[in-house]
This record gives structure tokens, sequence and C-alpha cells, in this order.
């Protein structure tokens, strides 16, 4: 096998994905209902009270970011209930006895389920601009927060196939994503500086990647700062590496 | 060098075993020789091992002993080289629905490296082929139980593979679409003379369609060969006895009757294995009408496979999964998802 033909079947996943986002677009849209009233509610109330220390900018941009990536995060995490969907029809009994390496299988998958989630950063971000975030909305930064995007939601997604692989049932993998989505976003960076937390819970929010890719978001659409996002970045690229590997090794258990 | 027994067929199998971690054996010694070109049926009730059989031989699961060959590559240690050559069509759906037909058969012409410049002709025949050219543009959750099962034989067949497996291709079709499945696949198969394993538990199918038989009951092969092969072993006719209820009275007068053997006694029809049915045929009725048994009707035919089976196992394909049980049957699929 190639190169060519590895990036091949990759991007053959990704076509499958966007082809069934052409014909079925409602969760990109329903998925944005609660991005959007954490921005037109609690945003703009919390910009009132000022009570949380956003440096120099106002608490609607602060959020922004953060809102757009637990979006992305719930599509992205929830990508493998259709996997538990695709094992027991004959799907993924099918992909894995065809030439495509396991490899190809799960980052083909991931990549899918990332393109899915990043849908949300081009319907969210409108709404903030929209209430008045002040945003970087040039070709550059839209660029870069897309890729941050795209590469954390590719974690994301890796982690909601091992889930899948423990997650016999639709039901329980509801149960369990919620119970992982929220504790992750309350947890981040996402609604308030980490420096306000109390000391475990920053311990905690440095570990969590949310945090890495929401200041790679921060810096790119809010500062502007292309050269300190790509801190975060890099640390959200480990992140993603190591659980695409783990899902590989995981999807031979979702097969038997 | 002189070819090796295990490379000169399309599927070689010998004693494999499969034991799942929940420790079920699902196969127990099984082996099997399919020659290219061949078109063989695997037939046995639902938790006889055959679906467990495929995924060994497509290379989704491992064998916990024995080893299986694909074409001449092992199953376990060249699975990569096994996977090129062969195609397969599970029982439970595998496309998706919510794309069209074309766009399913696209996709997978990417993952099997179809060049882009033969792309759409070879889908469009495919398509041609299976009956599905008008329907093409459709979103698959559209099309009939019948018609998704040609769109998964069509995706099959279009990678040109030199083995198909297919796993209860026509389970839960009416007869109308089971049959239009197999036209297709034969035209096919004798145009490219494509090896065919298929497991089924529709006897008649396997009579019908396969050149070649092999029974599985319970994880072992009980018989093997061509359809008539196997209806030879039993030898004689089979004789159908509709009688006024009481079978199982008139099972045991029979049963006195030198040279009949009565194969199954359901309410009110026997069946019943005879060497010549002119002789014993008046002797059956004799005895049964001294007894006070009424004949209402009789017919004789040759043996099919299913009156093979019952003389193999005691017991028909039906009553032997009414006998495994339900939840035996369930405790397979339950290993066989949850792997070991």
């Amino acid at each position: 096998m190639s190169l060519k033909s590895y990036w091949e079947q990759t991007v053959a996943f990704v076509e499958l994905e966007l082809r069934r986002l052409w014909h079925d677009p409602t969760e990109v849209f329903t998925r944005a209902v609660q991005p959007i009233l954490w921005l037109t509610v609690f945003g703009t109330t919390m910009e009132r009270l000022r009570s949380i220390p956003t440096a120099n900018v106002d608490y609607l941009t602060f959020i922004s970011p953060g809102v757009v990536l637990q979006s992305s995060s719930f599509i992205a995490l929830a990508y493998g209930i259709m996997l538990v969907w695709e094992r027991e029809s004959g799907i993924l009994k099918k992909l894995v006895s065809s030439p495509v390496d396991r490899f190809i299988i799960v980052l083909g998958r991931s990549l899918a389920g990332a393109v899915r989630a990043v849908t949300q950063l081009f319907i969210v971000l409108p709404v903030a601009l929209l209430f008045g975030a002040k945003l970087k909305i040039d070709p550059l930064s839209l660029t870069f927060a897309t890729l941050a995007l795209l590469i954390g939601s590719v974690g994301f997604t890796s982690l909601s196939i091992i889930l899948a692989v423990f997650m016999k049932t639709r039901e329980r993998f509801m149960g369990i994503l919620q119970a992982i989505v929220m504790p992750l976003f309350f947890t981040s960076n996402a609604l308030y500086p980490i420096e306000i937390m109390p000391a475990p819970l920053q311990a905690f929010a440095k570990v969590n990647p949310m945090t890495y890719i929401i200041s790679s978001l921060r810096d790119t659409l809010i500062y502007g700062d292309i050269v300190s996002a790509i801190n975060g970045l890099l640390v959200t690229l480990v992140f993603s590496s190591i659980v695409l590997l783990l899902a590989t090794r995981y999807l031979q258990k979702i097969v038997e | 060098m002189s070819e090796r027994k295990d490379e000169k067929y399309a599927i070689y199998v010998e004693n494999l075993i499969k034991v799942y971690s929940g420790g079920l054996k699902a196969l127990d010694g099984v082996s099997l020789e399919v020659n290219e070109g061949e078109i063989h049926a695997v037939v046995g009730p639902n938790g006889a091992g055959k679906t467990t059989l495929m995924r060994i031989l497509t290379t989704q699961i491992q064998p916990t002993s024995g080893h299986a060959r694909v074409l001449g590559y092992d199953v376990r240690s060249e699975s990569g080289a096994v996977r090129k050559l062969i195609s397969y069509v599970p029982q439970e759906f595998s496309v998706w629905t919510d794309i069209t037909g074309y766009e399913n058969l696209l996709f997978y012409s990417k993952i099997y490296g179809i060049p882009s410049d033969k792309r759409h002709s070879i889908i469009s025949d495919a398509l041609e082929l299976m009956g599905l050219s008008e329907a093409s543009g459709r979103l698959v959750r559209t099309y009939s139980g019948g018609m998704i099962r040609r769109l998964e034989i069509a995706a099959a067949l279009m990678v040109k593979p030199r083995v198909i497996f297919l796993d209860e291709p026509t389970i839960g079709l009416d007869p109308r679409a089971r049959e239009v499945v197999w036209e297709k696949l034969l035209e096919y198969q004798k145009e490219y003379r494509v090896t065919v394993l298929f497991n089924t538990h529709y006897m008649d199918e396997a009579e019908r369609y396969a050149e070649k038989v092999t029974f599985l009951n319970r994880g072992r092969v009980i018989a093997q060969g061509t359809p008539q092969e196997l209806v030879r072993l039993l030898g004689g006719e089979t004789l159908k006895v509709w009688i006024e209820g009481e079978s199982e009275r008139a099972s045991q007068i029979l049963s006195s009757i030198d040279g009949i053997q009565v194969l199954s006694a359901t309410s009110n029809q026997l069946v019943i294995l005879t060497p010549d049915s002119s002789v014993m045929l008046p002797k059956i009725v004799q005895a049964l009408s001294k007894s006070g048994i009424e004949v209402r009707s009789t017919t004789v035919s040759r043996p099919t496979l299913e009156d093979v089976f019952i003389k193999l196992t005691g017991m028909s394909i039906e009553e032997a999964e009414k006998a495994s049980g339900l939840r035996e049957v369930r405790a397979v699929r339950r290993a066989i998802r949850a792997g070991g």
C-alpha cells in the first residue's frame, strides 16, 4: 500500500461523512442551539455582572471560543454512537474484512467525526459576532482556528470510539457522554480563567485537553497571536495522536 | 517444488477450533476444502458455528487452534493478503442507509482502490447487473430488503474478488426476492468463475445453487459432498403420509415394519424413508388402518437435503434450533460480539 492510497482511503471516509451531512444536516443545527444559549443568555447576562476577570476583553468575547469547542466536542464525543450502531449492523464487519488498514479506519472515522464537529465553528462564531463578540475574523486566524478545532475533535472522536467499546447500548453511551462533556467543559478555561479556580481544579484544568484547544482558539480568534496559539496546538496534537493510537488498538475489540 | 495441498484450494480449513472467551466452543475441529470456482454452501441451524467460521475466514477474528487458508494465504499470518482477494457480505445490513446506493458503492470503490477513471463505469455496471440502475440515486433507506441485499452484493462483486463470502445472503427476504438475488449472483459467478462460500439455513437454497454442501451442527462437520452425493447417502425415496392426528402413535406402529425409517412425525404428517415405495406403501397404509389411523394422502419424492440432515442429526433444522434452545443461540451471538 502506498501513502497515496492511505490518503485516498482516509479522504473517502471524510467524503462519506460530508455526503451524509449533505443529505441530513439536522444535527449541525440542533447541536448549535445549546452553545447559542450559552452565548446569548449566559454570556450576555454575565457580561453585565462583570464578576469574572477576563483581562482586557469583554465576557461574551472571552467565552466564545470555549462555547464553540463545547458544541464541537459534544458532536465528536457522540460520534461513537454511530459505531455502536455499526457494530450491531454489518458495516464494521465489512470494513475490517476489506483491505483498509485498521489504523486508517480509525483515522478516517475520527477525521470524519471531526469534520462534522468543526461545522459548529461556522455557526456559533457568526452568532457570537452578531451579539457583539469582538473576534478577529481573517483568513489566517480562521484557517488556524479550524485546524486547531479539527485536530482537537479528532482526539475527541477517537476517545468516543474507545467509549463505544465499553458502552454496548446507545442509552448507556448517551449517559456517559453527559458525564464526560460537562465536567470537561466546567474544568477547563472555557468560562473563566484557570487562575481563579481552586487549586485542585486548576491542576485538573491543566491536564484537560479542552484547556489547550480553547487557549489555541482564544489566542487566534481574540488576540490574533498565532505564535502563542501554536503552543496549545502542539499539546492538542499530542493528545489527539495518543488517543488515536489507543482507539486503533481498541477497534479490534469492537469488531470481535 | 511440488504444490502444497492447502495451496491447491480456494479455501482450505483444517481442524479449526474456536473457543470464545466465555468458554463457548463455537467450532470444534472443522475441516473443509473448497475448489476454485466452486459454489459451496455451509448449512446448519442457528448456533452451528457458520458465522464464526466465516468470520475467521474473512480475517475478522482469529481461531483458537487449527489452520485456515484462503487462496493459499494463511488467514492469521497473511490476513492482509487475504483481504485483498476476498469480498464479504455479512448477515446484517452493511450499507449506509442515509446516503444513496451509488454513493455507497462510490465509497467502497475508493476503499478498495479502484482507479478514479474506472470508478464510474465499474459502479454503473455493478448497479445494472443487480438491477439497481434506476434506484441508484435514491437514499438507501427507501430501498426494500431485497434491494439492499442486491446493493450489498453489488458492492462485493464490484471489486472483482476471487472468493466471495456470503453470510445468509437471503435471510429475511420473500421467495421472489430470494430468487432475484440468486439469479443475479449466478449470472456473475458464471462469467467470472469466482469462488462462492455461503452460509444458509435454507436447505432448498443449498440444494438448488450449491455445487458442494457442508453440513455443520454444533460446531462440527457432520457431512460433506455434492447435494446428489449427500442425498445418495440416504438411498431410496421419501414418502410423505398425511394422517388424521396421532402421529406419535403412527410413528411407533411403523417402526415395527422392516426396511423403513420414520424421519419425522409432525401433527398430521409423517416423513418416511423407504428403499422402494411401491412395495412399502401398501404395507404402511395397511398397518396404519389396522390400528384405526386413517391415511388421507401420500406423496413420493426423492429425498431432499432436509431429509439427509434429519437422518444425520435425528431432527430437522428447526428442531435442532429449538433443541439447542434460543438461549444457546443467543449465547453464541453474544460471544461472537464480545469476542475472545
